[in-house]
């Protein structure tokens, strides 16, 4: 069945399709559908992407049935459970959470640049059922944990989620993706941080080989403010990781991390854009990649600095071990610089396990093996020793333990 | 930026390009605009056999079915290929001159003009120059002295009537003509360029050297140039080019492929000075070049070398597939660019064979309002065991209505393969400034030796007799432009 048709045919379960606006916006979605015809060669986001999962599904979206829970354990923690997406709604004098609004996609659909050329950014404006809205109110100082469930097989989950911080607020977010069903999710974040706000972003992913995770995030950071972004990706199924970050007041900041563990005939696309919009501002994007057996994965980073923005500071970095031979990885750490009073820079590599440090614990006795986890734990060592979450560190180290016993 | 640095900018910024007089000789053009009719006046022109024509007609026949390659960061107006002479040679040229004394004298005296070592300079310089004026092959020096060596150097028009089998053999085995439009384009307009073949175990004893102008008016050229070096032999292979100020944009489509057999190396330098447009971005060459080399061999080597300081629009991307084992690729580059100057270029390296290794070194230089970009991709095939890889690619900004771009494209099918790349995107370091300035020397003197020593890497890698001209022409695309 064709984009269109499908739209058509579940129109009445899709979020605000009473909404004029949104019914000519999602017109035009459609348009761009026809014309493009997910062109391959012209969209490197598309590279390695298996499409008919992705075009040729079947639509279908279950209300949950239990309301959602949020439980205020300690004071200024929280944590939700979204089922399908969805989340009760809940207020007091720190927080506000509500399910999304009509005029929260307008303000997305007006504002937003990635759009055009993000097809999968598009499915989820086109096919919205669910997705929850998170105020931080003033001066608060919050953590929040979220654990996405999917409640059945075969359920399409289009999901769109707007975090906003408000003026000297921080939060401190965890998200959990543990599926097991065989189902998708694509999911949008959008992020709005006001002035001297603070978020800190984790995102563990660890889903069965048949659930497909597509999360797109789009974050704009005020004056002084700054997100910090942390993806652990262990998914056996395809995740695709795009996040797009606009610094558009001075003296803010972006630090968007991620590794990605992968295994069998799994594929991951990753991509991470930052856009420099005000003076002042710094950004960091680190992705490290492990890939053994038949995987594949591709890593776009694309810094971006406006002529007005000076005194900026860019830096992108990418790392890959290639385990098999039938592995492959894919960089392409872009930098589109129009400011001359600027740091920026960018390095890639990818390559096996130095064989010269392999053979040095060998020589100390190690097998093979033994030797190979070690060096893989030592090559994102950095990245798991500065997570400051006890509890966290603890889930991350048993996936990345259960990881290794399987490497060969 | 102080307002020391903005007088000098202002000074220079009207920067002379002294190569932009027009040889007023006669010329012998082709009607305007492309159909077959042209590539048969070419090809009659030329004295072609058929096969060759055949081999046009089909390249066009492609070229009709293809458009122009989008993904370039460039911004420029449609070419209407209507509009251009594919072929203009200067009258009495249909037969070839014997020796110098035949050539026309003014055409020798802008030969002079450019300093090309064409009469008396040869003996100094030691350099045996392929000349090659609008379309026409000109004048090939110390022919007979190479030839004692077995080595070919001649132009294209001439290894087609005389050397018709290594042309079949190679002609398109690098660059098929249906690769993209602009391949497609040369191959069936190419009318001049010149052709080197150097016989096994042979080292050739001199650069050679070739030197392309464009001078009429409204023409394109579109040179093809063809290297083979044959097992365990070695050339270095000089181009220089250069074209007169005009209002109008010129066209500029190169192809060039290098096959280096066992054990062979090549080592290919150019000096690209095409007049880049006047300040406010009028005029200027549009320089769409494919140049590619193909290390066939085991242990053969192909080095390009660049310095690219000219052209309204540069696209080029002289790139190694490096089919054979232990070959190794490398790519050496500077780019400078000034008023409305675009330049996206960089390389290619694809790893087919084991150990292969390659190396790329860029240097980009944005000033006045131009853009730069690198772009480059580095691809290990699956077989490329041991393969390696190191990038490095620094951008210069200087004046902040500029842009400076870096786009690798990095892939990796091979898990013993090694790669690594890096980049930096900075303006010239004000303590190193403030340090020159103390010593005693001008804000200008100060940036260019910066700037200087910034590509240093990649201009002591280029021949004596270029590296010399070439800082001095990188001195003078900077005057001017300094902060």
């Amino acid at each position: 069945m064709n984009i269109q048709d499908n739209y058509l045919k579940n129109k009445r379960n899709i979020f605000f399709s009473e909404n004029k606006d949104i019914q000519n916006h999602r017109e035009k979605l459609i348009n761009i559908f026809q014309n493009d015809r997910f062109d391959k060669k012209n969209n490197e986001s598309l590279k390695n992407v298996n499409l008919k999962n992705f075009i040729d599904f079947n639509y279908k979206y279950l209300n949950p049935e239990e309301t959602s829970v949020i439980n205020n354990n300690k004071e200024n923690s929280y944590s939700i459970v979204s089922v399908n997406g969805q989340c009760s709604s809940f207020k007091d004098d720190k927080i506000e959470i509500i399910k999304i609004l009509d005029e929260d996609y307008n303000d997305f659909s007006k504002n937003n640049t990635i759009e055009n050329n993000d097809h999968f950014v598009n499915l989820n404006s086109l096919f919205l059922n669910s997705g929850f809205k998170i105020l931080i109110k003033k001066n608060n100082n919050i953590k929040i944990k979220i654990s996405n469930i999917v409640t059945d097989d075969d359920l399409t989950i289009f999901q769109k989620n707007n975090f906003i911080c408000e003026e000297g607020s921080s939060l401190n977010l965890i998200e959990e993706y543990e599926n097991k069903n065989n189902s998708m999710s694509n999911i949008l974040n959008v992020i709005n941080l006001e002035k001297n706000s603070y978020l800190k972003h984790f995102l563990i992913q660890d889903n069965s080989p048949n659930h497909n995770l597509i999360i797109t995030s789009h974050s704009s950071c005020k004056k002084d403010s700054s997100y910090t972004q942390k993806i652990y990706n262990f998914s056996e199924g395809y995740v695709r990781n795009f996040h797009y970050s606009e610094l558009i007041e001075t003296n803010s900041e972006v630090d968007l991390q991620g590794i990605f563990f992968l295994k069998d005939n799994n594929t991951s696309n990753n991509k991470t854009f930052v856009k420099h919009l005000a003076e002042d501002c710094k950004s960091n994007q680190v992705y490290k990649g492990i890939l053994s057996d038949r995987s594949k994965a591709t890593y776009f980073s694309n810094t971006y600095v406006d002529q007005v923005a000076q005194k900026t500071e860019g830096y992108q970095l990418s790392k890959g071990i290639l385990l098999s031979d039938n592995a492959s990885y894919f960089s392409k750490p872009e930098l589109k610089i129009y400011a001359d009073d600027v740091k920026c820079s960018h390095g890639s590599t990818i390559g096996p396990i130095d064989e010269n440090a392999i053979f040095y614990l060998r020589s100390r006795g190690m097998s093979k093996i033994a030797a190979t986890k070690i060096l893989i734990s030592s090559f994102i060592n950095e990245e798991l020793n500065s997570i400051d979450n006890e509890q966290m560190s603890e889930i991350i180290q048993k996936k990345l333990v259960r990881y290794l016993s399987k490497v060969k | 930026m102080n307002s020391e640095t903005l007088n000098t900018l202002d000074t220079y910024s009207k920067n002379k390009y002294k190569y932009g007089f027009v040889t007023d000789i006669d010329n012998e053009k082709s009607k305007k605009g492309l159909n077959e009719d042209t590539i048969r006046f070419i090809s009659l022109k030329k004295n072609e056999p058929d096969w060759m024509l055949e081999w046009r007609l089909k390249s066009y026949s492609k070229w009709k079915k293809m458009k122009q390659p989008k993904w370039a960061n460039l911004n420029f107006p449609e070419i209407n290929y209507q509009d251009i002479y594919y072929y203009s040679a200067p009258k009495g040229f249909e037969k070839k001159p014997k020796n110098l004394s035949e050539v026309d004298p003014k055409l020798i005296e802008t030969y002079n003009k450019l300093g090309i070592p064409l009469e008396e300079q040869k003996v100094l310089a030691g350099v045996a120059v392929d000349v090659v004026f609008d379309s026409v092959s000109v004048a090939t020096t110390y022919k007979g002295e190479l030839e004692k060596l077995g080595i070919i150097f001649c132009s294209i028009g001439e290894a087609i009537q005389k050397h018709p089998d290594l042309i079949k053999k190679y002609l398109g085995s690098v660059i098929p003509p249906g690769d993209h439009s602009f391949s497609a384009l040369n191959s069936a307009v190419f009318t001049d360029g010149s052709f080197v073949y150097i016989p096994e175990g042979v080292k050739c004893p001199m650069e050679l050297s070739t030197y392309f102008r464009i001078n009429a008016e409204n023409t394109g050229q579109f040179e093809r140039t063809l290297i083979i070096a044959d097992k365990g032999s070695y050339v270095s292979y000089l181009e220089g080019c250069t074209a007169p100020k005009r209002d109008d944009n010129q066209l500029h489509a190169a192809n060039v492929e290098l096959i280096a057999l066992e054990d062979a190396e090549i080592k290919y330098s150019t000096v690209q000075n095409w007049y880049p447009g006047d300040e406010d971005g009028k005029g200027g060459i549009y320089n769409f070049v494919t140049k590619r080399g193909l290390c066939a061999g085991k242990n053969s080597k192909i080095s390009w070398t660049q310095v690219e300081t000219g052209s309204a629009i540069t696209w080029k991307y002289p790139s190694c597939i490096l089919k054979g084992d232990n070959s190794i690729g490398e790519f050496y580059s500077v780019a400078i660019t000034n008023n409305f100057q675009q330049a996206d270029t960089g390389t290619k390296m694809t790893h087919i064979g084991k150990n292969t290794k390659s190396k790329i070194i860029s240097k980009g230089i944005s000033l006045g309002k131009s853009q730069n970009t690198y772009r480059g991709e580095v691809s290990f095939l699956r077989k490329a065991d041991k393969a390696r890889n190191y990038t490095q690619c620094d951008s210069l900004l200087v004046g902040n209505q500029c842009g400076a771009h870096t786009v690798p494209y990095i892939d990796s099918k091979n898990n013993t393969a090694v790669i690594e790349h890096e980049a930096s995107t900075s303006k010239i370091n004000e303590d190193q400034l403030y340090y020159c300035r103390q010593r005693g020397l001008s804000h200008e003197e100060a940036v260019s030796l910066i700037v200087n020593g910034f590509c240093k890497q990649v201009l002591q890698e280029l021949p004596m007799e270029f590296a010399v001209e070439a800082q001095k022409l990188v001195s003078i695309s900077l005057e001017g432009s300094v902060g």
